[in-house]
């Protein structure tokens, strides 16, 4: 379980992030929604140690953040963390050389999903392919959790709708997975719990299938109902 | 420490193609600058015995005798400063580019399942193997180049050199041809601190931004007078109070002291501080 505990973030004299905490657990899929700039990102850096944090805890499945970590989770940005001149199969050589949970034959089955070419050069990727290549150097790894960061951001419907069929398919299947999105019609129907974040504090976090089994209520209701308070 | 090797050896490999081709521009010039001095000085000899008809004797205490040694002018250093200058931005580079580039590739780095230091550690000694890539490389081309002078002057006009005579001609730059094993690591060694000292600068600023350009100059000057604080000791009591061999091994050990100032300080910087 990934424990997110009171966590403080400021930037410079600015508090993004005031009081959050939530729990993320395997085999769920954890969505943070908020408007742009309210922290969802910032959340995940800290979960991976990217940025430094003022106070509260984080732990994953109890221990604090350490090198051990990163093979126990994988973060996948809103951009490529890839150098550009790299070829497909570099970037894939270079996650086998140092991800000891590196699976050669996901990252393969992967390839042949998305219909990517391992010779193109990172750099003249469309944006969806771009995604496409993240994706899979982060789904490769044979990791407990993910983190993504609005993996649908700026790429094209059919994009979209190949990396939602990965959200339901074995590649995610007994993974925890936080993702964050401030379009929330994308994946509504994928999630397991949603937390609600606004003036850098969780608003409400709920389990969508018990709201709208109780409640009759869909994220998005739940959404008006928090934000336009 | 596969991990800390691993990324030493990609680091290398992503300044390569710069590093070959600043290799390629010394051997280049170089030896053009050699070739045009000796052709030049075969003309003059000719011009001089041959149409003027002074005696050899007499050109060559006028002239004096061809040598590498007098090819080594201004643009004979020029790639080496060049280098020097390369070497010296790359360090800055070495370090931006993962933050600046078109990908934030200092995401991967840092999320890689390795000790963070390994990074500070590898960029440092990519740098320093590129330093003693190309001095080796200038070892091995003086001694070639001395051959192409022997090659084109005939032995009544010229003079050699041994490789130690000819470093000794190179005056301030002499420093990067050390000719003990001791001046080897002190010269070699004070670059090394100077480098751990400047990462660790770049990496307060990494964390700190604009205040961190404040703090990274205050730390990098804090270090240097940490060193430097037997010198500065003489300068102002105008007295030595220590034996030779007493201030190196001072030296020594402050040397040692702000090396491990500098990869602690990185240390606690890219696992506490850092900022992607």
């Amino acid at each position: 379980m990934i424990e997110v505990k009171h966590l403080r973030k400021k930037f410079g004299r600015k508090t993004v992030l005031q009081d959050i905490s939530f729990t993320a657990e395997k085999g769920e899929i954890t969505c943070l929604i908020g408007i742009n700039g309210v922290g969802k990102t910032t959340i995940l850096n800290a979960i991976m140690a990217l940025t430094p944090i003022q106070g509260g805890q984080i732990l994953i499945d109890g221990e604090r953040v350490s090198k051990r970590t990163f093979e126990k989770v994988a973060f996948i940005p809103d951009a490529i963390t890839m150098l550009p001149q790299m070829r497909i199969k570099d970037a894939i050589a270079f996650m086998a050389d140092y991800y000891h949970c590196w699976n050669q034959k996901r990252a393969d089955e992967m390839l042949n999903f998305f219909g990517l070419k391992v010779e193109e050069r990172i750099a003249n990727l469309s944006k969806g392919n771009t995604a496409k290549v993240n994706l899979l150097l982060g789904l490769a790894l044979d990791v407990d959790y993910i983190l993504m960061d609005e993996p649908f951001s700026g790429i094209d419907i059919f994009s979209r709708e190949q990396i939602t069929d990965v959200f339901t398919s074995h590649l995610i299947e007994d993974r925890g997975v936080v993702i964050t999105t401030h379009e929330i019609q994308d994946i509504e129907h994928l999630i397991d719990k949603a937390v609600l974040l606004d003036d850098g504090e969780v608003k409400m976090a709920f389990n969508v299938e018990e709201i709208r089994e109780t409640e009759g209520k869909s994220v998005v209701d739940m959404m008006r109902q928090v934000y336009q308070r | 420490m596969k991990s800390y090797l691993k990324l030493v050896n990609f680091e290398i490999n992503r300044f390569l193609k710069l590093y070959v081709a600043l290799a390629a521009f010394t051997v280049i010039v170089q030896t053009a600058v050699v070739i045009i001095h000796a052709r030049s000085y075969l003309a003059t000899a000719k011009d001089a015995v041959t149409k003027d008809m002074i005696p050899r004797e007499t050109f060559l205490s006028d002239y004096g005798p061809m040598s590498i040694v007098r090819a080594m002018d201004g643009w004979f250093q020029l790639p080496i400063a060049i280098c020097i200058a390369v070497l010296l931005i790359y360090c800055f580079m070495i370090w931006y580019r993962d933050w600046f580039g078109k990908n934030t590739f200092i995401y991967r780095l840092l999320m890689l399942p390795t000790n963070r230091i390994h990074i500070y550690l590898a960029k440092a000694t990519a740098i320093f193997f590129m330093v003693l890539g190309l001095v080796s490389l200038e070892l091995l081309l003086l001694p070639a180049e001395s051959k192409l002078v022997e090659l084109m002057v005939p032995i009544d006009y010229r003079e050699d050199y041994s490789l130690n005579g000819i470093m000794e001609a190179f005056g301030d730059l002499n420093i990067l041809f050390p000719k003990t094993i001791t001046e080897f690591l002190i010269h070699y060694g004070i670059g090394l601190m100077m480098v751990f000292i400047l990462f660790t600068s770049i990496l307060i600023e990494r964390c700190y931004r604009l205040k961190g350009i404040l703090y990274g100059g205050i730390y990098f000057a804090f270090a240097l007078v940490i060193f430097l604080l037997p010198n500065i000791v003489l300068i102002f009591a105008h007295t030595n109070y220590l034996y030779p061999v007493e201030m190196f091994f001072v030296e020594l050990l402050l040397g040692i002291l702000v090396t491990a100032m500098s990869i602690g300080l990185s240390h606690y910087l890219l696992n506490k501080k850092i900022r992607v």
